[in-house]
């Protein structure tokens, strides 16, 4: 409409000077009349993400999706069976630590790579965990819940957005996952540096940097759930790494999550002057050994 | 002066009232030796039903001349010992155990509890992580 005015006032005119006032006045008005059009068309274009509330559709289609209900326990021996058969295509460099890791353990002087109760982070979580996780499934995610380090936990977006083009780097990172029949394929970046790739809870280099991980999670067996893992890690191995962990299903109730703050046992039961409940601090040694009071 | 060193760093450590005992996040475990198991008898101080890992505190025996000695011993989570039956109350202070132990490398008096008996009901407990195994027949996966 207001472009409609800008061109009667053009059409309007009838000496030259006059017409040229009225043409730059014109589009004046042609300028005022796009510019907050571009600026609606530029919203359009990018509108702010939001996640919209879940219809009941969408709850319906996830009963169409593999149980993975109850707990998923590792299986703590293939482990042990996958590091020794197929191991971390380590660069020479890496080799070379990891080589000296795993001397240090055997002589009885493990360096703490899971210490400060800092969680084990992807991608270690699913490669060296000794302890259980439940998944659940809501609209638009997929969410693993895993006991011990505070309990972890990992967001895995199933609502087809993409990773952010610059995530800020986290523990877990940023997943993304979509289904290809019953394997949802998981693709996770955005992952600190400092995070291990680890073949036990001693040995383990930082991945460095530039960690991509991709899986495919599927049901092998009625209760045996496997993550096949490709692992690239360009600043520590020199290829990416294929290995499979395994889960088995455990349904009795015995297996419930429990809660595993890491730090509670570097706080002991005390009583302020008010009589309070609370927690203190209790003091540690240099290799970290908590210090206890010896019986009176 | 012909004093038995032992004695010396036992009066020294109770003068200063401490005890190490290991714990920390969730660790190797390489720090004790496994390949030795020894057994200690004695009385229950504490079970700190704690993660990341539990510690039972006991006051072991004298033995051999030598005296009482305050032991933490190191086992799993609270998860975990839920799964093998275990509960907060387990132990109790007061309890007289024998347990059976792998001690630290280092000579403190810290060991892994491999598992234990309550005396005054013969009842047996074992320390560690569950094993679980498929039901399901899958064969070991071969990649």
């Amino acid at each position: 409409m207001s472009s409609t005015f800008a061109g009667e006032i053009r059409a309007g005119c009838s000496r030259r000077v006059r017409c040229a006032a009225a043409n730059l006045l014109g589009w004046v008005f042609v300028g005022l009349a796009v510019f907050p059009a571009a600026s609606r068309s530029h919203a359009q274009q990018a509108p702010e993400a939001i996640n919209p509330p879940p219809t009941a559709k969408d709850w319906t289609e996830l009963a169409k999706l593999p149980d993975w209900s109850g707990i998923w326990f590792p299986d703590l021996a293939d482990q042990r069976r996958q590091v020794a058969g197929n191991p971390p295509p380590w660069t020479e460099a890496a080799a070379a630590q990891v080589r000296e890791l795993v001397q240090q353990e055997r002589a009885g002087h493990p360096k703490l790579i899971f210490s400060g109760c800092l969680p084990e982070s992807m991608p270690a979580w699913m490669l060296v965990s000794h302890n259980a996780m439940e998944i659940l499934f809501t609209p638009g995610r997929v969410t693993l819940l895993g006991e011990s380090d505070s309990n972890r936990l990992r967001r895995i977006y199933t609502d087809g957005r993409k990773h952010p083009e610059d995530p800020d780097l986290t523990f877990h990172g940023h997943s993304i996952a979509h289904w290809e029949g019953d394997v949802l394929v998981v693709d996770t970046v955005g992952i600190r540096p400092q995070t291990f790739i680890a073949v036990s809870e001693a040995v383990g280099l930082p991945n460095n940097g530039d960690l991509h991980v991709v899986e495919r999670i599927h049901l092998a067996g009625p209760n045996t759930l496997h993550d096949e893992l490709e692992i690239t890690a360009p600043h520590l191995l020199t290829r990416p790494w294929k290995t499979t962990r395994i889960f088995y299903r455990q349904r009795q109730r015995k297996f419930d999550i429990v809660e595993g703050i890491c730090l509670e046992a570097s706080f002991t039961e005390a009583k302020d002057k008010y009589g309070n409940a609370i927690l203190v601090p209790v003091p540690h040694d240099e290799e970290g050994i908590k210090i206890t009071p010896s019986p009176k | 002066m012909n004093q038995n060193p032992f004695k010396v760093f036992a009066l020294v450590v109770l003068a200063l009232g401490l005890v190490a005992a290991p714990i920390f996040a969730h660790h190797s475990a390489a720090m004790y030796d496994t390949s030795k198991k020894i057994t200690l008898e004695g009385v229950v101080k504490e079970l700190a039903w704690t993660n990341p890992h539990v510690v039972l505190t006991i006051i072991a025996n004298a033995k051999d001349g030598q005296p009482a000695q305050t032991w933490s011993l190191e086992t799993t989570s609270p998860g975990n010992l839920t799964r093998l039956g275990w509960t907060k109350r387990t132990f109790k202070a007061g309890d007289k155990v024998k347990v059976l132990v792998s001690p630290l490398r280092n000579g403190k008096p810290g060991a892994w509890f491999v598992s234990g008996v309550l005396l005054d009901t013969g009842k047996e407990v074992v320390g560690g992580l569950p094993t679980v195994e498929p039901d399901d027949d899958e064969p070991d996966h071969k990649k």
